[in-house]
């Protein structure tokens, strides 16, 4: 999971003094709105990385077409409970294969960062106020789950799982390990 | 019962160890009431009137008895020495500090218990036929499958957050002993002619403001099949369902709101699951699963069919002097058929004066856990009407039985009569609440305190709300009563003719009002003048229900309003 910090992402919305331009520049890593993105996707070069900010009400199927130009789409959180955007990643990844990064917005919380990598987001923007250690060791608790997810479709009845308890207690004792613990 | 595995177990000490990192964040001030709600409530944990409440999940139903003997000593050390069994085969704690829940938490874990998914807007726990597995008219066990659903739902990341809550019961029975049509999935399990296994699949039933019973989506869906069809059914709920008004967030609104629409756009997406996705048909259940899992449910090894062992006649003299009528009651009203030629399944009553309903003592849990161990190899089971079900005994233990039943305070024969009814905790505990439950069910079991009265009355569903969330299922009751609050007291709505499903009760069907709210004092006598009525005018042999259904509500409604000594007044006024 790659937790981003705004003032150093490469990625830029194109905004001008009265909110979005209506028809941006091509520039390389433009975030765009969705009507952005509607304005110049005919005209947008195919080898320049373009990123789309789609809200959670938006059906995924209508940007299937769009989806190999793009190298980010960005879902939102409105509110944190609000679940709607864990079914648009988990559509762009298992059904559409989109490979370009899918990144997580707005109310999000540290304990919402392992549903978020089950349901195939890679990046997150943490709410200004939660802290990236916390939701480092919030992806930390389980050694597997019971139904397939985005990066393990296979669920633990097609698994190993005696084997992942294994190796998910292997690695907690080398996380202590010179520790004196 | 389901036997855990090494990775449950460490699923269950896992999720134990995630909510002691939450609770602590949220102790030390790092994680705000706002954020930390949804977290305690996917954990069981409400804060409620006077105390967090704990629900703790019991799935399907299925209790052993060292789990109940650990809920004992939870009730002991960390609350008030009591709990409280749910409508939906849970039990709820409503003393515990937060500061000892993620200490409770490790404690479940140690059993193989915990609260995942008891309360908030997820998949809830999912619930059953208490009779699963040893019922007489059992067509499919359903325990196997609802423990399948049970480990797909559980912790499931894109089902997490939906608009509402989410609750699925699944019957394999003849007779519908879960009320499948009342919630957001029904499930009944069926055999085609070939014998083959599939379900009967149920979508948008619900109680709450707007009650609705579920309508078919598909008549016959081969089992394997199940994960990806629910798996579609959540998923255009989670994208479809209203989240601008939590009273029409249940999928029963969406399902009605589009009708055919939804059905169709379930249906592609169940199509689209198995053809287009990565890992396509990876939650097709193979066999190998199946029967790893059902073996757990295999028939226990001291469970040997007996020769038509007759149970002791009804009304033969007991050794005790003077219960032989209270025997023959309780043979016939707590005692129910069993597929193994032999055994019976018991019922322990938990509607009993004194305490209210689906309560239970510390020391109560541990005699009802004890009673399992002697009588019905360590197994217990939690039924919808809020009693303990022993699923083995011995037809021939059934006098041993009675007798310690009737020691521990488990025997009133009442199982299907008016003071076997269903009730929330209501105003005393739940913050969600208008008005009290538990008194109005005092008060009406005082009222109904001859038991020769009570079995003259005969099958009747009593079942009693403190709020229009339903939790006391009000609207499937033959009587409902509901509380509601108008200008800060406690008024009751009283509803006649409602039904859960069962063959007795009939079709599933909210019940009718009867007219504006009665004071709380009123509530027996209305009670009394509506039974009044019906053994006045019922036809030989004919149920509550039945009357009801014939006459109509007006002679009701007229006994009931004769009985508004303190509305009647403010009425006139």
């Amino acid at each position: 999971m790659k937790f981003i910090d705004t003032h150093h992402d490469q990625w830029q919305t194109a905004g001008g003094e009265d909110g979005p331009q209506p028809h941006p520049p091509v520039r390389a890593h433009t975030l765009l709105t969705l009507e952005q993105w509607h304005a110049v996707r005919d005209t947008w070069p195919a080898d320049v990385p373009a990123g789309v900010i789609v809200a959670n009400t938006v059906d995924i199927e209508t940007l299937a077409s769009d989806l190999p130009r793009l190298g980010l789409l960005v879902l939102q959180f409105p509110k944190w409970v609000d679940g709607r955007a864990y079914t648009q990643a988990r559509l762009l990844r298992a059904r559409y294969r989109f490979a370009g990064e899918v990144r997580a917005t707005g109310d999000v919380l540290v304990d919402m960062v392992p549903l978020l990598q089950r349901t195939g987001f890679d990046a997150v923007q943490l709410r200004h106020d939660q802290k990236q250690a916390a939701a480092e060791r919030a992806l930390g608790f389980f050694s597997g789950h019971y139904q397939g997810d985005v990066p393990q479709p296979k669920p633990a009845f097609a698994r190993d799982v005696a084997a992942e308890l294994a190796a998910k207690r292997q690695a907690d004792a080398e996380q202590f390990a010179g520790q004196g613990i | 019962m389901y036997a855990y595995t090494e990775f449950d177990r460490q699923f269950v000490r896992a999720r134990a160890a995630q909510f002691r990192d939450q609770l602590d964040r949220h102790l030390a001030g790092s994680l705000p009431d706002d954020d930390f709600r949804a977290l305690r409530l996917q954990n069981g944990w409400y804060v409620q009137r006077h105390a967090p409440m704990l629900r703790v999940a019991v799935p399907y139903g299925v209790l052993n008895a060292a789990q109940l003997h650990q809920l004992a000593a939870i009730a002991r050390q960390h609350d008030r020495g009591y709990g409280h069994f749910t409508t939906r085969q849970n039990l709820q704690y409503n003393w515990i500090p937060l500061t000892q829940a993620a200490d409770v938490m490790d404690k479940l874990a140690d059993v193989d218990m915990h609260g995942i998914q008891t309360s908030g807007n997820c998949i809830r726990n999912i619930t059953a036929d208490a009779l699963a597995g040893v019922a007489a008219d059992e067509i499919v066990d359903s325990r196997p499958y609802a423990e399948v659903m049970r480990q797909w739902s559980t912790l499931h990341p894109e089902f997490a957050f939906l608009p509402r809550k989410f609750k699925i019961a699944v019957s394999g029975a003849l007779e519908d002993r879960a009320a499948i049509a009342w919630h957001d999935v029904g499930l009944q399990l069926k055999k085609n002619a070939a014998g083959d296994v599939g379900f009967q699949v149920l979508v948008g039933g619900g109680m709450g403001r707007t009650p609705i019973t579920g309508t078919e989506i598909r008549a016959f869906l081969p089992w394997n099949q199940i994960l990806c069809y629910l798996e579609a059914i959540v998923r255009v709920y989670n994208r479809y369902g209203r989240r601008d008004n939590a009273y029409k967030a249940r999928i029963k609104i969406l399902v009605k709101a589009e009708g055919q629409k939804y059905f169709d756009a379930v249906e592609a997406e169940f199509q689209r699951i198995l053809q287009e996705d990565v890992g396509a048909g990876l939650q097709l259940i193979p066999q190998a699963e199946f029967d790893r899992i059902a073996a757990s449910f295999a028939r226990p090894a001291g469970v040997v069919p007996a020769a038509a062992t007759a149970a002791p006649a009804a009304g033969a003299p007991l050794a005790q002097d003077g219960t032989s009528l209270a025997f023959t009651r309780w043979l016939q009203r707590n005692v129910h058929a069993h597929q193994v030629p032999g055994y019976k399944a018991v019922t322990l009553s938990l509607k009993r004066a004194g305490l209210p309903p689906g309560d239970a003592t510390a020391d109560q849990m541990d005699a009802a856990a004890a009673l399992s161990e002697r009588f019905s190899l360590g197994e217990l089971r939690v039924s919808h009407d809020q009693n303990l079900v022993l699923p083995w005994v011995k037809a021939a233990e059934l006098p041993a039985l009675f007798e310690a039943a009737r020691a521990g305070g488990f025997a009133t024969p009442n199982i299907g009569l008016l003071t076997d009814m269903i009730n929330c905790p209501g105003g005393d505990f739940c913050a969600l609440a208008n008005a009290r439950s538990i008194p109005v069910a005092a008060a009406i079991t005082e009222r109904f305190a001859d038991l020769d009265e009570v079995y003259d009355i005969g099958d009747i569903d009593l079942h009693i709300s403190g709020c229009i969330n339903s939790c006391g299922h009000h609207h499937s009751g033959h009587i409902g009563i509901l509380g509601v609050d108008k200008d800060g007291s406690e008024w009751y709505q009283v509803s006649l003719g409602g039904s859960d499903g069962s063959t007795l009760s009939g079709a599933s069907v909210p019940g009718k009002v009867i007219g504006p709210s009665f004071a709380a004092e009123e509530v027996p006598d209305v009670i009394e003048a509506i039974i009044d009525v019906y053994r006045a005018q019922r036809l030989s042999g004919e149920r509550f229900i039945d009357t009801v259904r014939r006459l109509g509500l007006a002679a009701f409604k007229a006994a009931a309003d004769a009985q508004r000594h303190i509305t009647g007044q403010t009425a006139a006024a």
